[in-house]
C-alpha cells in the first residue's frame, strides 16, 4: 500500500506542477526578485526523474516575454513547459470555431496572433489593468449583448493582487461586472478550472494521483489541484497568509516554508 | 385582481418611458395630459443618476411635458437622505451634472463610497481608490444597480456592473437606494399618501421598474420602448401586470380598466 500522506506520497510521484509568481519569484519593480533557493530547487527537479511543468494565471505578458523574464532571474525554464490561460483559451477558441473580442493587456496580444478576430462571437477578458476603462468595458459589453448566446471567457477570476504601490483590482472584478450586465456566467480559463489542470496532466501523460501541485494560493493552486485528484502543497511565500492554515474549506496535504524545502523533502523520499 | 382597490397613484419612469435622451416617446405628452384629468396622483420616479432634478425638469419641460419639480423623485434624493441620516462623508462617483443634488454635503476625508452612473469616473485608478476605501471599512452605497441603459449610440453599461464588481472584490454588500429597492417605491408613494395596493408603476425596465414595484404590492406595466428587449417580460416572476407598446397604451389601459 503506497503512502498517501505528504511527504511519504512523494515516493510514488511521477510529476510535479509548480505555480510561478510567489513560488519562484516575487513580482515588483522591473523583473521582480527570485525567492531564495527557488532557482536551485527548479534545477534539482529538472535533473530528477520527475516530470516538471509550470502553471500560472499570469496574463499581462506573452509566455515568451514571461519566460525571458524568469531566465533573467536565473531560472532554466522553456516556453512549452509553461501553462498559462492565454494559450489555453486560444485552444478552446480554435476547437469551437470562436472569434474573440479581446479585452486584455497589450503585452498579451501576441498570444492571439493566430486567432481570427473579425466579426467576434465571444469575448475574452484578462487582467487588463489600466485598459479597464469604461469605454473598453462598454465595447466588450456591446459585443456580448449583441450576441444571440453571449459567451464570455475570463482568464482567471482573481479579486485583487498586490503590487509595490498597493492593492489592485484583478480580472475577476470585471468578469463579475460583465456577468451581471449580461446576465450570464463566464467560463473561467486558468486555475482553479479543472479543465486547465487536466490539460497539464494530459501533456505529462500522467494520472492526477501521480502528480503534486506546489503553490502559494491556497484556493486556486492547492484547492484546485486537489479537486482534480492531485496532491496540493502550499509554500509560506508569496501571497501566503497564516490564516490559510485554518481555512474553512481547503486543507493542504502539506505546508512548507518555501519551494527549496518542498523539493528537498520530495527528493529525500525518493533516494 | 377582482378585489384590487381603484388606482390612486401612477408612478412613471422617465428615460426610456417618456423620452429617449432628447426625443419624446410619440404621443407621450398628450397621454400624460389625459392621465392628469383622471383622479390620480402622478409622480415621476427615476434612476437617471447622472442628472440633477433641475436638469430633468428642464428637459421634460423642453419636450413639452407638463411636470412640476416636486413631482420628481430620484435615486439621488434617496441617496442624499441616507448620507445625511448616517452622517457619511462620501467619495461621490457621480457625474458633475448630478453634484448639485449633493450641495452642502461634506466630502472632505471621505469615509463612504457612493456609486452612481459616472462613465468619467469608472476608470481603473478611481475604482482602485474606491476599492481600497471599502476594503478599509467604508460603506458602499449604490444609487441603483441597473445593468445598462440606452443611449442614442446604443446600449451602455449602467452602475450595476461596477457595484457588483466592487462587491466581489471586497466581499461586501452595497446598500442600494434607487429602484428596485422597496424603500424607494414606498418613499415615493408616501409623498402622495397612498398605499402600494392603490398604485401602478409604468417603466421600460422589467426588473427595476416593474419587478421592483410589484414586489412591494403595486401593479407594474412594462413598455416596449427605451431599453426594452424582446422577451424582457419573461425575466421576472410574477410577470408584468401588462406589457404594452408604449406609454400612451399604458395610460389607456389605466383609464379604461384600473380606475
Amino acid at each position: 500500500m503506497a503512502d498517501k500522506k505528504w511527504p511519504g506520497c512523494a515516493k510514488s510521484l511521477k510529476g510535479v506542477i509548480l505555480d510561478m509568481c510567489g513560488v519562484l519569484y516575487d513580482s515588483g519593480e522591473g523583473d521582480g526578485v527570485a525567492i531564495p533557493g527557488s532557482v536551485e530547487a527548479v534545477r534539482k527537479l529538472k535533473t530528477s526523474d520527475l516530470q516538471l511543468r509550470f502553471c500560472t494565471n499570469e496574463t499581462q505578458a506573452s509566455r515568451e516575454k514571461f519566460v525571458a523574464k524568469l531566465g533573467r532571474l536565473g531560472f532554466d525554464i522553456c516556453v512549452p513547459e509553461v501553462f498559462s490561460p492565454a494559450p489555453a483559451v486560444v485552444a478552446v477558441l480554435k476547437e469551437r470555431g470562436l472569434r474573440p473580442h479581446l479585452l486584455v493587456y497589450d503585452g498579451l496580444l501576441p498570444e492571439f496572433d493566430t486567432v481570427d478576430k473579425t466579426n467576434p462571437n465571444c469575448v475574452v477578458i484578462g487582467d487588463a489593468a489600466e485598459k479597464f476603462s469604461y469605454a473598453n468595458l462598454n465595447d466588450a459589453f456591446r459585443v456580448l449583448i449583441g450576441l444571440e448566446k453571449p459567451l464570455l471567457f475570463s482568464l482567471g477570476q482573481g479579486r485583487y493582487y498586490k503590487e509595490t504601490d498597493g492593492l489592485k483590482l484583478d480580472v475577476g472584478v470585471y468578469m463579475k461586472a460583465l456577468e451581471y450586465a449580461c446576465d450570464l456566467k463566464a467560463e473561467v480559463i486558468g486555475k482553479p478550472s479543472p479543465m486547465f489542470f487536466q490539460s497539464v496532466l494530459n501533456d505529462m501523460g500522467l494520472q492526477p494521483h501521480e502528480v503534486l501541485m506546489i503553490g502559494d494560493d491556497l484556493v486556486n493552486d492547492v484547492g484546485g489541484a486537489q479537486h482534480c485528484g492531485m496532491k496540493g502543497v502550499q509554500v509560506r511565500t508569496g501571497k501566503y497568509r497564516p490564516s490559510d492554515e485554518r481555512h474553512p474549506t481547503v486543507a493542504t496535504d502539506g505546508t512548507v516554508d518555501n519551494l527549496a524545502q518542498a523539493v528537498d523533502m520530495i527528493l529525500n523520499q525518493r533516494n | 385582481m377582482a378585489c384590487r382597490k381603484a388606482v390612486k397613484a401612477v408612478l412613471i419612469d422617465l428615460s426610456g418611458t417618456l423620452h429617449i435622451e432628447d426625443t419624446a416617446v410619440p404621443g407621450a405628452q398628450d397621454a400624460l395630459q389625459r392621465l392628469r384629468k383622471a383622479a390620480v396622483a402622478v409622480k415621476f420616479v427615476t434612476n437617471t443618476t447622472k442628472e440633477s432634478k433641475k436638469n430633468l425638469l428642464n428637459r421634460l419641460q423642453r419636450l413639452n411635458f407638463n411636470v412640476q419639480e416636486q413631482e420628481i423623485f430620484t435615486s439621488l434624493s434617496a441617496a442624499r437622505s441616507l448620507l445625511v441620516q448616517k452622517q457619511h462623508r462620501p467619495l461621490l462617483l457621480v457625474e458633475d451634472s448630478a453634484l448639485e443634488d449633493f450641495s452642502g454635503i461634506d466630502t472632505s476625508e471621505p469615509n463612504a463610497v457612493v456609486v452612481g452612473l459616472a462613465p468619467d469616473h469608472f476608470n481603473y485608478q478611481t475604482l482602485n481608490k474606491a476599492f481600497r476605501m471599502i476594503l478599509s471599512g467604508a460603506p458602499l452605497i449604490a444609487i441603483h444597480k441597473a445593468r445598462y441603459y440606452k443611449r442614442t449610440d446604443g446600449l451602455a453599461l449602467g452602475p450595476g456592473p461596477f457595484v457588483t464588481g466592487l462587491e466581489y472584490a471586497t466581499d461586501c454588500k452595497a446598500t442600494v437606494v434607487g429602484k428596485p429597492e422597496s424603500t424607494f417605491f414606498t418613499q415615493a408613494l408616501s409623498d402622495v399618501g397612498c398605499g402600494p395596493d392603490e398604485a401602478v408603476m409604468i417603466g421600460d425596465d422589467a426588473r427595476d421598474d416593474v419587478g421592483g414595484a410589484q414586489n412591494v404590492g403595486m401593479l407594474g406595466i412594462l413598455v416596449r420602448t427605451g431599453k426594452y428587449r424582446e422577451g424582457d417580460e419573461n425575466k421576472i416572476n410574477p410577470p408584468p401586470h401588462l406589457t404594452c407598446n408604449s406609454f400612451p397604451d399604458a395610460v389607456e389601459h389605466i383609464l379604461m380598466n384600473l380606475l
